[in-house]
């Protein structure tokens, strides 16, 4: 017979010593209660890097980022790490979709270097044969080759967790083994273009951890609940959380599946992931405040307002390129040139 | 051995199993395990499939997806189509109460039609059914629940005839199913080998001369030459062989697949779905004329 599944509530998270062993990524953001994180910790550091390759010496700088963003090495060691890439309907015709491979591989290096147990766990949104997202993603060789282990997050067993962010109607999540288990969760999306919600990044990423076998092929449990509201509910509900951002090579237009490539050359990483998102919004040249689950995350979540984000690396504002977006009513109104906002 | 026979062996081994080689038991591989021995004649270890389903049916006839989760409740096709077929095998009634209970079931269930809207493709006002409870509907949940009434007589029921509609509307125009939708604010979307597989094995038999059907099976056709991954194949070679356009090479291929699978743990859900592939005729033909007793399209029809 199946095991009985879990309740997260029953799990133990992160104690007092462990959030003191991590300090200074607590100072990003890591607070035991996560809706507290905005209020108590009104400020956030968000690290950005420029004329990155996907051949080039990214565990060095994610490491770099990772250290200027506040996180201490020590606070990994032994510590669960699951690494949450974007795998949501890969083909190989089109790379720029999905997180890739070399940068996984990258932050693996770095957390195991830091005597993290680290594993790569995803669910894909639109697709139930998940051997084929791995394929076609181009991750399922990276990980055998860097031996990693990939798990599967829509078909593992599940824990209940209550909704921690009460923005919608759901009463709770069911999480997959690895992430009610992790003891830290690092989103690693793709800097794209959502033509619902403008921008999609480590916070949208993370609709990803939920498990297909409860909430569909597409997640439409949540979409019905509402997308900007169950993006707030998720992020508040799991466990520690760290965003490392591809966006080497992005997607511009119809994303977050048909868009066109947009090469930028970033990465961006931090430990509050609301400042990350407005972040990576202005780089697009779009207006966080009004992209709609950025908006319900002020103050609940983290800061999203320019004065209260510490860049450290590069300033967005040198990095800065206006991504294209489709020309439709609710996405027009993202545009900072629509606001007579410098979008540089 | 030769492969398909250490793949019988080891599907009989491993029934009921789940997802994953030591995961929990999980209920659409242990269905798909169940009509894959059905159709090998292992009655016996089929029936393990079938009593494994009867015991975690709910009250109210549904499948949930595991022991521990009686919801959401999409396998309850399976466990019909797996029921179904032990009966056919055993020429018996075995699992007819657990049938008829899953069956008013699904007929009850209804996926949520939306109106129509300007930058959606699809017609959202037709009803299949959902993945979860009160969400819209699918391809794949809606062509499960399709192949399950058809194999018990339901060819014709307005539930099915709708469903099928559903499915030929939700099919692109070049040929091939996305999950689900079709256009989206003027873009077509990509094309996928499970969902297609799936919307084929749905259409099988039906009179209807849609061209996107043609072009759908022409896309199994090219995209099953190019090496895909496991579930993927299986689903492609299903629906092709739903049509009667099994590739010659379909042996060949999952042969490959197979000797690579078993090289590493292999899970009960691909082992079934190698099985059903490999099935030396198509084992899910739908059965319109052994509707099961009491099934009659009139009964089911009343309100």
């Amino acid at each position: 017979m199946n095991q009985p599944h879990q309740n997260l509530e029953d799990t133990p998270r992160l104690n007092r010593r462990t959030l003191l062993a991590t300090g200074g990524v607590a100072l990003g953001g890591l607070l035991a209660a996560p809706w507290l994180r905005g209020v108590l910790r009104p400020r956030a550091s968000v690290f950005i890097a420029a004329n990155q390759r996907y051949d080039g010496s990214l565990a060095a700088t994610i490491r770099e980022g990772l250290l200027a963003v506040g996180a201490e090495p020590q606070g990994f060691r032994d510590k669960r790490v699951l690494l949450k890439p974007n795998m949501v309907e890969p083909t190989r015709h089109r790379p720029h979709m999905t997180t890739h491979p070399a940068v996984i591989v990258a932050a693996a290096e770095v957390f195991r270097g830091w005597g993290a147990i680290v594993t790569v766990g995803e669910a894909p949104g639109h697709v139930r044969d998940t051997e084929m997202a791995l394929a076609e993603s181009g991750v399922a060789a990276a990980l055998a080759e860097a031996n990693v282990v990939f798990a599967d997050l829509n078909y593992e067993e599940v824990a209940w967790c209550r909704n921690r962010g009460r923005q919608s109607m759901l009463r709770g999540f069911w999480f997959p083994r690895s992430v009610a288990e992790a003891d830290y969760i690092v989103s690693m999306p793709k800097m794209k273009t959502h033509h619902w919600m403008g921008v999609t990044a480590s916070m949208k990423n993370l609709y990803g951890v939920l498990p297909g076998i409860q909430y569909g092929w597409p997640k439409n449990v949540l979409h019905h609940a509402g997308i900007p509201q169950t993006v707030v509910d998720i992020n508040a509900s799991l466990p520690s959380l760290l965003t490392i951002v591809d966006g080497i090579d992005c997607m511009e237009g119809d994303g977050p599946i048909l868009g066109s490539l947009k090469r930028m050359g970033l990465l961006v990483m931090g430990a509050n992931l609301p400042a990350v998102d407005a972040t990576i919004a202005r780089i697009m040249g779009l207006v966080p405040e009004r992209v709609p689950y950025l908006a319900l995350a002020v103050n609940r979540l983290g800061p999203i307002d320019e004065s209260r984000i510490d860049e450290r690396g590069e300033a967005w504002r040198e990095v800065a390129s206006p991504f294209e977006v489709l020309d439709e009513p609710h996405l027009r109104q993202l545009r900072r040139d629509a606001l007579g906002l410098s979008v540089t | 051995m030769d492969w398909k026979r250490d793949l019988v062996e080891r599907l009989r081994k491993s029934v009921p199993g789940g997802y994953r080689a030591a995961g929990p038991e999980a209920s659409e591989p242990t269905a798909l395990a169940g009509i894959a021995l059905c159709a090998v004649g292992e009655l016996d270890h089929a029936q393990r499939a079938g009593n494994w389903l009867a015991a975690i049916q709910s009250d109210d006839g549904s499948v949930g997806v595991s022991a521990a989760q009686p919801t959401p409740c999409w396998p309850t096709s399976l466990a019909i189509l797996m029921w179904k077929a032990f009966g056919e095998g055993n020429n018996a009634d075995d699992y007819q109460s657990n049938i008829q209970h899953a069956i008013a079931w699904a007929l009850a269930d209804r996926g949520r039609p939306n109106k129509r809207q300007p930058h959606v493709g699809h017609d959202t006002t037709l009803v299949g059914w959902s993945w979860a409870a009160d969400t819209h509907s699918w391809i794949e949940p809606t062509a499960m629940f399709v192949l399950a009434l058809k194999a018990v007589g339901l060819s014709q029921h307005e539930r099915t005839r709708e469903a099928v509609r559903l499915l030929v509307d939700r099919l692109l125009p070049a040929g091939g199913c996305n999950y689900g939708n079709t256009i989206v604010l003027g873009q077509t979307l990509l094309a996928h080998v499970q969902p297609t597989g799936l919307a084929m094995m749905g259409l099988a038999g039906e009179d209807n001369g849609d061209s996107r059907i043609a072009f759908s099976l022409d896309y199994l056709e090219r995209k099953l030459a190019s090496e895909p991954t496991t579930a993927s194949l299986c689903y492609g070679l299903l629906g092709l062989a739903a049509h009667n356009r099994r590739p010659a090479e379909a042996d060949s291929w999952l042969s490959a697949v197979y000797e690579r699978v078993v090289s590493q743990e292999v899970s009960l859900y691909t082992l079934a779905l190698l099985a059903l592939a490999t099935a030396d005729e198509y084992p899910l033909s739908p059965d319109q004329d052994r509707a099961l007793a009491g099934l009659s399209e009139k009964a089911w029809n009343q309100p």
